[in-house]
């Protein structure tokens, strides 16, 4: 069902660089001191990512409280896509034509990217969203995400595995949806062409949300495999580690992405065989007392947010942001925060390994850095893997 | 290849289970029930916001999880044989369609769409063949599948119950004319395949992936096991169950088969259909 989804947004997406020809490019944004700031977000159906949107609206509440940026208030509107590729076309729409949005920020979407992508080109608006997953987040000229990506996540991953915790004999079972399956064989190559490692065997066709993952465990088992790298969706991802449990099979190691790094997946597994490690895509949450954190744990607890990964990238998008937008000299427009985004200094943060930065190029897949965390058995809490970020080196990135 | 089909032997159980529970429902109330897996689903949820609101025992909230599944099935049941008693099985199928949806909905809703913090109450391995290991739930589920299928065989056959039953199912009109109380014989039916199923839901749900919706259809697959017995027959729901989980655990041990792996139970449908209307004339079997 979930990949029926992938296949009808690769359509929807088709259709709309048809449709989009008809739309005209207004630039918006000059109603007198009001900006108005659009995010598109699944806030409905059987995935929901409602804590990205939540985190920068506490952002730009707490700059409006204080006067706004430049003189200007913003005006943050957030629109459901229902994780419909129909409503995400319409939602996009609807901020960027109806509402004259000046930019998107801390949108976060399963296909909210792949739908509007050509869209934001058309309309010559910028997308800053919180969390991207898609591989067109990553690969449009209009959309620079905070976030890591599931794509680099899995190179840092699989880094980890094979330098830090060295391991040889690793296998991947690949969820596909949609078009990812080249971003994701593109990230497992990058990393044999740092290591020279290979690995054992991929699994391409691992189905999405199905009830019993136990033969596809017993396969891996039998195979030799001694870690497994996955890009799981939380409930899956629980399926394999209980089948494992169920097949008696403890000493594997489990490589997977931040799309599990959450404190109700510690909850709901117990046993983690040699552990679940992740390279978290900002600075481990679960690290309570963290300096790093600090200043948006005090805000989303002050706004009773979620503290999860999402709330940090819809924060880091929405303060990114406003930083951008306090250096722009005149008018707050369409175009003025265009220029200023594709001309901005990289931002640095405490909560990401590497500055952010939106820049001129056609691709934006420039957050490469991973936090360590692990999942241990028994312990239902993620610690620390280590005491530094975890990078992809320079040389091995696209465009270098 | 061996090691993958005895992989399957767990989910294999789930779907003969399932199969025997949609082969009675059909045969004795003229019903495909959609929301077999649905009803237990919803209820194995009950019994995980027990254990971990309400801090009470494991057992105890999969007693009170298998009363719920029954009551939501009894229900349904109910609705069916009050306002569509004389409605053809198509029509009465089409509302179980509808109570399926309703419970994911709703699952949704009460639950939220996170992952259950599930604790199992059978895990581990079992046993191992020739360096296979079966586990706990696979015997589980493989004897309850027999186990069913045998006391509902026993049950139909053997019974004063099981004659009225079949009474029921093959001249319902008669039936109620010599004395038969057909709504509330409809409705035991009901509730028995809903406690069932939702006991083998609850019992596997842990060890698997358990969102709403991957427990919610595991249907499709059950309905594939009961095909293979035409809805009538519950050894070859058994079969048909067990043959499926086993093909699929073979199956995802090939990579030149992981485009298939996919669509086995669709696959496995279609071709069921294709066979029996092997021998009809075109013209006919239209």
């Amino acid at each position: 069902m979930r990949s029926l989804l992938g296949f009808t947004a690769l359509t929807a997406a088709g259709a709309l660089v048809l449709s989009a020809c008809s739309e005209d490019g207004t630039a918006g944004g000059e109603s007198g001191g009001t900006i108005v700031v659009g995010s598109v977000n699944t806030l409905s159906g059987s995935a929901t990512f409602p804590e990205a949107s939540e985190a920068a609206a506490a952002v730009f509440d707490a700059v409006n409280a204080e006067g706004g940026v430049n003189g200007y208030t913003i005006d943050y509107t957030i629109v459901d896509d229902k994780g419909d590729p129909a409503a995400a076309a319409s939602a996009a729409r609807e901020v960027v034509a109806q509402d004259e949005a000046v930019a998107l920020v801390g949108s976060a979407s399963l296909i909210e990217c792949q739908v509007n992508a050509d869209y934001y080109v058309q309309e010559d608006i910028l997308s800053i969203p919180g969390i991207g997953v898609d591989p067109d987040c990553f690969t449009t000229p209009n959309i620079a995400p905070a976030n890591v990506g599931p794509f680099h996540d899995m190179t840092l991953s699989l880094l980890y595995g094979s330098e830090e915790l060295g391991l040889d004999n690793i296998c991947a079972l690949l969820e596909i949806a949609g078009n990812t399956l080249p971003a994701y064989k593109e990230a497992i190559q990058r990393w044999s062409d740092i290591t020279g490692k290979e690995l054992l065997y991929i699994d391409e066709e691992v189905p999405y949300g199905a009830s019993d993952y136990t033969s596809y465990i017993v396969r891996a088992r039998e195979a030799g495999c001694e870690a497994i790298t996955v890009n799981p969706v939380e409930p899956d991802s629980i399926g394999q580690l209980k089948a494992a449990e169920q097949q008696g099979w403890d000493d594997v190691t489990w490589l997977l992405l931040t799309s599990v790094y959450s404190e109700n997946y510690a909850e709901a597994v117990s046993e983690t065989g040699n552990g679940v490690y992740v390279p978290a895509e900002f600075y481990p949450f679960t690290d309570s007392d963290s300096p790093e954190t600090e200043e948006w744990r005090d805000l989303m607890v002050e706004n009773d947010i979620d503290l999860t990964s999402f709330s940090q990238g819809g924060f880091l998008a929405a303060t990114y942001f406003v930083e951008v937008l306090e250096g722009i000299e005149g008018d707050i427009t369409r175009e003025s925060v265009r220029e200023a985004l594709r001309s901005m200094e990289p931002i640095e943060n405490p909560m990401v390994g590497t500055p952010y930065v939106f820049g001129p190029g056609d691709t934006h897949h420039d957050n490469t850095a991973g936090f360590p965390v692990q999942l241990q058995s028994g312990t239902n809490e993620w610690e620390l893997a280590g005491d530094e970020w975890l990078h992809i080196p320079e040389e091995h990135l696209p465009g270098e | 290849m061996l090691q993958g089909a005895l992989a399957g032997l767990a989910a294999g159980g789930v779907y003969a289970v399932l199969g025997v529970c949609l082969t009675l429902m059909s045969r004795l109330v003229r019903v495909v029930n959609f929301a077999q897996a649905a009803a237990g689903m919803f209820g194995t949820y009950i019994a995980v916001w027990l254990v971990s609101n309400q801090g009470v025992p494991i057992w105890l909230a999969t007693v009170v999880a298998v009363g719920c599944g029954a009551a939501i099935s009894a229900a349904i049941g109910w609705v069916v044989s009050t306002w569509l008693s004389e409605a053809d099985t198509s029509a009465r199928s089409a509302v179980t369609v509808a109570v399926l949806l309703l419970l994911i909905s709703l699952s949704f809703i009460l639950f939220g769409n996170k992952p259950q913090p599930f604790r199992p109450i059978l895990g581990g391995p079992a046993f191992q063949v020739s360096g296979v290991v079966i586990s706990q739930v696979a015997v589980f589920t493989v004897t309850i599948a027999a186990v069913v299928a045998a006391a509902s065989h026993a049950l139909l056959t053997r019974t004063a119950v099981g004659i009225k039953l079949r009474a029921l199912s093959e001249r319902p009109t008669t039936a109620e004319l010599i004395g038969i109380p057909a709504k509330l014989f409809g409705i035991a039916v009901w509730a028995a395949t809903g406690a069932v199923g939702t006991l083998v839901i609850a019992i596997v749900a842990p060890s698997q992936s358990n969102d709403a919706i991957a427990l919610s259809m595991l249907v499709v697959p059950a309905a594939a096991a009961a095909l293979l017995g035409a809805f009538r027959r519950l050894d070859l729901a058994v079969v048909g169950g067990l043959a499926l989980g086993v093909l699929q655990g073979a199956a995802a041990q090939m990579t030149e088969l992981s485009v298939a792996r996919h669509f086995l139970p669709f696959l496995f449908i279609v071709g069921l259909l294709v066979w029996f209307q092997r021998k009809e004339v075109w013209d006919a079997a239209r």
